[in-house]
C-alpha cells in the first residue's frame, strides 16, 4: 500500500492575493509548497539551509527563507513571491532596474534578491542599507554583486524610489 | 513591425533579452519544469573514502511498497558501459569512468539509486538499503598519496600517480639554463580544491518511451550534445535515440560539462521502469559530490640575470586527480603546464604536469582552467624576484613583457599569441596603482600590486585536437533563418548558462543581417534542433566561434535577401540598399518590404537559384587558430595586524578581449569572474577530512562564498585589438576575470606585508594562514615600526 505524496492537512494562504487551499504534509517545507504544490516556481531553492537566500519570499510582509519555513507554519498567512512583483503585467521599477543594469546574469538567485529588497524598500531602507542590511545576505555566483548594487543605486535613486 | 534600428547592434550595451523573463520569475530552470506524475530519485553515495562493497541489499527497502525501483551496483553494471573519457594524460590508468564499480573510492561516490513517488519517500526509503562496505585505508591530499608507503587507490599504480607529460624545453636544457644562471627564485605553490557553487546545482528529469526506446532528458548541463553521446555511450543506445534539452541553467562555471555517474542512474532508472524521473541535487550533495577543481601542487624556478632578464621558467606540476580522471581530468593540469610562461619573454621554459589519485571527489573544469594556477605560479615567482633583487616589480614585468612588435609570438610550450599591446596595458593598470595606493596605519597595513596575464580563449582548432588525440570537436555550428514573416530565428549549438549568449548572438545577427534587435531569436541547448557543438559554452568559446559563425553566415542571409529584393524589384542587385524594414532601389524609384521579400522567398518565387529555396543559411566554423586575450589587473588591500584579515579595498582591469559584442554583458563576465577569483584567494576552500577522507564543507555555511560586503569596485577599462583570426574580431573573455586575481591579490598581501611575503605561495589567505606567517616572522604586532 502506497501512501500519497502529498496527503496531510488542509492549511489556507493567500499568496500573491489569491487565496489556496492546500494540502501539506507536516514535514512539507513552504519553498516545496510554493513550488511543487501551486506551481509557482518562481521561488528557487539552491542551498535549503537558509544561507543563500534564493528562496527568500515575504511572509505579513516579512522576509522569510522558505526553505527554512514549514507550510503548515504559513497557514493563514499572506504570502507573496517574486510571480507577485508585476503590476498589471508590467514588470515592477525594482525589477525593470535590475535588467537595465545587468543585475542578473544565470538569474537563479535574483528571484530571492528581488524579494528582499521588496522588503529594503517597503521598510524605508537607504540604498546603502538595502545593500549591507539585505544583499549581504544573499549569494550569488555569477555577477559579483556589482550589476545588483547598480540596480539598488538606479532605483533607489530614480521615479518611485523610496523615500 | 516597428520602424528599425538597423545595424550598429554590435559594440552597444543592450539589456539582456532573457531578462525580463527571470525577473519575473518565469525562468524553466530543470527544476521548474512540470513535472506532474514523475518519479523522483535518490542517489545512493559511499559513506567511506575507500572500500569494497560486500553487501548491496535493497530488500527491506523494497519490502516497505514506497519503493519503485532500487538500483545496486550489480544491475547497473548489467546495464551499463563506462563514460568514456576525452582527453587523457599520457599513462592515465583509467580510461573511462565505470558506473557500477564494486570498489569506492571517494565519499560521496554513488553506488545506487532509489526512486519512489516523492523525493520525501526516496529519501526515507533510501535510509533501509543496506549496504556493507569492507574500508580500505584512505588517501587524502597529494603528500598523503605520495607518500613511500601511501596505500595504493590502484594496484597498477604503486605510488598512486595517474599519468605525466612534459611541456616545453626538454629538462636537461632547462636544467642548464637554472644551472648557470646569475639567480634563481624557487618556490613550492598550492591551489587549492574550489567547488564550482553554481546557484542551481545539477538534476534531470528523464523520460524513457519504451515503445519507441527513445530517452529524453532535460539536463542543467553545458554540453547537451556531448551528454547525449556519453548517455548512448553509457546506457547503449543508438544516439539517435536520445534527446537532451539544456533548459534555463543556473551557472556552471566548468562543473556541467559532461555526463556525471549519477546522471547516468537517473536515466537507467527511467528506462528500466518507462517512467518520467526526476533528480534534483541538493547542495549537501553538491558541494562534497560533484566533481571539483583545482587542487594542486606545483614547484617552480624562475631564473633571472642581473639585469632582471627571465632567463628561464620551469615547474613541476603535481595534480590532484581525485578518485579517478573523469572527462578531462588531467586537462586543467596540462593547461597549467602549457600556460606556464603568461605574456613574458622566456628563453627557456617548461613543464612537466604529473596527475596523482587520491580518495577524493574527481576534479576537472573549472572557469580559469590551469591559466589560474599558471598564473598564481608565474605572478608569484616574478613579485618574489623583485623583492629578493630588489626590483620594482612593474618595471620587471614591462622589462620581460611581449612587446606588440614582437607578436605574433610562440611560447617554448607552443602556444601561439596573435595580437595585442600587453605592456600598454600593465603600464594603465601600474597607473591606476598609482592613483589609488592608500597609507597604511598603526593597525592597518596596506599594499598594492599588478599582474599580467593571458587567456586562451575559442579553444579550439579541431586539427590541435587531433594533434594532442583529444577526443573533442573544436569547431562550432550555426544556422540563420529568416522566417516566413521576415522574423530572423538563429539556431547554434553553444548553450546560455548566464552568459548572456542569447543576447549577444542576437547582437551578432542583427548587426550584419541590418534588422532591428527584436526581430531576432535565437534558439539553443535542444539536440533535436542545435547545431551540433562538442564543446558548447566551455573556454571563453561561445562568442568567438559560434559569433564567428554567425558573422558569416548573416553575411550571406544578407546577400540573398539583397538578391531576392533586387530580383522582385527587377533592379541590380548592387543599386538596392536595406533601409530600415524596405529594399529601396533609389534609381527605379520602387521599395518593397524586407518581410514581402521573406515571404516571396518561402514560397519559392523569383529566386536565382532553383536549388537554394529556404531562407536559411548554416555555417561551421572552425577556428584557424587560437586567439588570446589579455588583460593586467591590479589590487589594492589593506591587511588588519590584529586579526591578520584580508581586505580587498579596491580592484581594477585593463582588459583586451578584441571587438565587443556587449560592453555590458562583458563588463558583467569580467567582474563576476575577478570575485570568482577573490573567492579562491580569499575565502573558498573545499577539505577533506584527512584521516577519513570526509568532506569537511556540505553546505554554504562551511563552504564560503564571496558576499557583497567582500567585493571592492571593480573598475573594468577596455582596449581593443581585434582578433586576427576570427571573423568579427572578437576574443574570448569567460575566464579572463579570475586568472590573475588570486595572484593579484596575494602580490598585494606580499606589498602590505614583505615580511611574509616568501610565504604567500598557498591559496586561501584565510586569517590563520596570514597569522602563523606573521608569527613565524616574529613580526611585534609592527605597529611600532611602522607609524601612521
Amino acid at each position: 500500500m502506497r501512501t500519497t505524496p502529498m496527503s496531510g492537512t488542509p492549511i489556507s494562504l493567500s499568496v500573491n492575493g489569491t487565496a489556496y487551499t492546500a494540502e501539506a504534509e507536516d514535514r512539507t517545507l513552504l519553498s516545496d509548497l510554493l513550488r511543487h504544490g501551486l506551481g509557482l516556481t518562481g521561488t528557487h531553492v539552491a542551498c535549503e539551509q537558509g544561507v543563500c537566500g534564493a528562496c527568500t519570499v515575504l511572509v505579513d510582509g516579512e522576509p522569510v527563507r522558505s526553505c527554512l519555513m514549514l507550510a503548515r507554519q504559513a497557514d493563514g498567512c499572506r504570502v507573496e513571491t517574486v510571480e507577485g512583483l508585476a503590476e498589471d503585467g508590467r514588470p515592477a521599477p525594482l525589477q525593470q532596474a535590475m535588467t537595465e543594469e545587468h543585475g542578473l546574469q544565470c538569474g537563479f538567485c535574483t528571484p530571492g534578491v528581488l524579494m528582499g529588497l521588496t522588503y529594503a524598500e517597503r521598510a524605508g531602507l537607504s540604498a546603502e542599507e538595502a545593500v549591507t542590511e539585505v544583499l549581504r545576505g544573499h549569494l550569488c555566483r555569477c555577477t559579483g554583486y556589482a550589476g545588483i548594487r547598480a540596480a539598488i543605486e538606479r532605483h533607489w535613486q530614480g521615479e518611485g524610489a523610496p523615500a | 513591425m516597428s520602424a528599425p534600428d538597423t545595424g550598429g547592434f554590435i559594440g552597444r550595451a543592450v539589456p539582456r533579452v532573457h531578462a525580463p523573463r527571470l525577473v519575473r520569475g518565469q525562468g524553466r530552470f530543470v527544476d521548474d519544469i512540470d513535472d506532474t506524475g514523475a518519479l523522483h530519485a535518490v542517489v545512493l553515495r559511499s559513506r567511506v573514502a575507500h572500500g569494497r562493497i560486500t553487501r548491496f541489499d535493497p530488500a527491506a527497502a523494497l519490502a516497505g511498497g514506497e519503493a519503485l525501483l532500487v538500483l545496486g551496483p550489480d544491475e547497473i553494471e548489467r546495464f551499463t558501459d563506462p563514460i568514456p573519457t576525452a582527453w587523457r594524460i599520457p599513462g592515465q590508468l583509467t580510461g573511462t569512468v565505470a558506473l557500477g564499480d564494486r570498489t569506492v573510492r571517494y565519499v560521496g561516490q554513488p553506488i545506487g539509486l532509489v526512486v519512489a513517488r516523492s523525493r520525501a519517500l526516496a529519501e526515507d526509503v533510501a535510509e533501509v538499503v543496506a549496504v556493507d562496505i569492507d574500508p580500505l585505508p584512505a588517501v587524502v591530499g597529494l603528500t598523503a598519496a605520495l607518500a613511500p608507503d601511501a596505500p595504493r587507490l590502484y594496484p597498477e599504480a604503486p605510488d598512486n600517480t595517474g599519468g605525466r607529460i612534459h611541456f616545453g624545453d626538454d629538462p636537461a636544457a632547462l636544467e642548464a639554463v637554472l644551472a648557470a644562471a646569475p639567480h634563481v627564485v624557487e618556490r613550492e605553490f598550492e591551489v587549492q580544491r574550489i567547488n564550482h557553487s553554481p546557484m542551481e546545482p545539477r538534476g534531470l528529469l528523464a523520460e524513457w518511451i519504451p515503445a519507441t526506446g527513445q530517452l529524453t532528458v532535460h539536463s542543467s548541463t553545458q554540453s547537451p550534445h556531448a551528454v547525449r553521446q556519453e548517455l548512448a555511450t553509457a546506457l547503449r543506445l543508438r544516439v539517435d535515440r536520445v534527446r537532451v534539452v539544456t533548459p534555463d541553467v543556473g551557472g556552471s562555471f566548468g562543473g556541467k560539462v559532461t555526463l556525471y555517474v549519477d546522471e547516468a542512474l537517473v536515466c537507467l532508472a527511467a528506462m528500466r521502469l518507462g517512467r518520467r524521473v526526476k533528480w534534483i541535487e541538493d547542495r549537501a550533495e553538491n558541494l562534497p559530490s560533484s566533481p571539483q577543481c583545482r587542487g594542486q601542487r606545483p614547484r617552480a624556478r624562475l631564473a633571472l640575470d642581473e639585469d632582471g632578464r627571465f632567463l628561464g621558467l620551469a615547474a613541476e606540476i603535481t595534480g590532484d586527480l581525485g578518485a579517478f580522471a573523469i572527462q578531462a581530468g588531467s586537462g586543467p593540469f596540462q593547461v597549467a603546464g602549457l600556460a606556464l610562461e603568461g605574456p613574458y619573454r622566456f628563453p627557456r621554459a617548461g613543464a612537466t604536469v604529473t596527475t596523482v589519485h587520491t580518495n577524493t571527489v574527481p576534479t576537472g573544469a573549472y572557469r580559469g582552467y590551469g591559466m589560474q594556477e599558471a598564473a598564481w605560479v608565474r605572478e608569484r615567482l616574478i613579485d618574489e624576484a623583485a623583492r629578493e633583487l630588489g626590483h620594482d616589480p612593474v618595471r620587471l614585468r614591462l622589462h620581460n613583457l611581449l612587446g606588440p612588435d614582437e607578436l605574433p609570438y610562440t611560447t617554448r610550450t607552443g602556444l601561439t599569441y596573435d595580437s595585442g599591446d600587453y605592456p600598454a596595458a600593465l603600464r594603465r593598470a601600474a597607473e591606476l596603482a598609482r592613483e589609488r595606493a592608500r597609507a597604511s596605519t598603526a593597525t592597518v597595513r596596506r599594499g598594492v600590486a599588478v599582474t599580467a596575464s593571458v587567456e586562451i580563449t575559442g579553444f579550439a582548432p579541431s586539427a590541435l585536437l587531433e594533434l594532442f588525440r583529444i577526443d573533442w570537436a573544436g569547431w562550432e555550428s550555426t544556422r540563420v533563418r529568416v522566417n516566413q514573416d521576415g522574423t530572423v530565428t538563429v539556431f547554434a549549438g553553444v548553450i546560455p548558462v548566464g552568459q548572456g549568449i542569447e543576447t549577444t548572438l542576437a547582437q551578432i545577427v542583427a548587426d550584419r543581417l541590418g534588422v532591428p534587435l527584436d526581430w531576432v531569436a535565437v534558439e539553443l541547448g535542444d539536440t533535436a534542433t542545435a547545431p551540433y557543438s562538442d564543446l558548447t559554452s566551455q573556454a571563453s568559446r561561445s562568442v568567438t566561434l559560434a559569433g564567428g559563425a554567425l558573422v558569416r553566415a548573416a553575411a550571406r542571409m544578407r546577400e540573398r535577401m539583397h538578391a531576392l529584393a533586387a530580383a522582385h524589384l527587377g533592379a541590380p542587385p548592387d543599386e538596392v540598399v536595406l533601409d530600415g524594414a524596405q529594399f529601396r532601389w533609389p534609381a527605379g524609384n520602387a521599395a518593397t518590404a524586407w518581410s514581402e521579400v521573406a515571404a516571396r522567398g518561402w514560397r519559392g518565387w523569383g529566386r536565382p537559384d532553383p536549388d537554394r529555396i529556404r531562407l536559411e543559411e548554416s555555417v561551421d566554423f572552425d577556428p584557424p587558430a587560437i586567439t588570446y586575450s589579455y588583460s593586467a589587473h591590479g589590487a589594492a588591500v589593506a591587511v588588519d595586524l590584529e586579526t591578520a584579515e584580508v581586505t580587498v579595498e579596491d580592484y581594477w582591469t585593463v582588459n583586451d578581449s578584441g571587438v565587443l559584442v556587449n560592453p555590458a554583458i562583458a563588463e558583467g563576465q569580467i567582474v563576476g569572474g575577478v570575485v570568482q577569483g577573490l573567492g579562491i584567494a580569499l575565502v573558498e576552500e573545499a577539505v577533506h577530512d584527512p584521516a577519513t577522507g570526509r568532506p569537511l564543507a556540505t553546505g554554504f555555511t562551511d563552504y564560503i562564498l564571496p558576499v557583497c560586503a567582500d567585493v571592492p569596485p571593480v573598475t573594468v577599462e577596455h582596449r581593443c585589438t581585434p582578433s586576427t583570426v576570427i571573423p568579427g574580431g572578437f576574443k574570448g573573455l569567460g575566464e579572463g576575470g579570475v586568472i590573475p586575481a588570486p595572484a593579484t591579490v596575494a602580490g598585494a598581501v606580499a606589498a602590505a606585508l614583505p615580511q611574509i611575503a616568501h610565504r604567500l605561495t598557498a591559496t586561501p589567505l584565510k586569517p590563520e594562514r596570514i597569522w602563523a606567517a606573521l608569527s613565524e616572522a616574529k613580526e611585534p604586532a609592527g605597529a611600532e615600526e611602522h607609524p601612521a
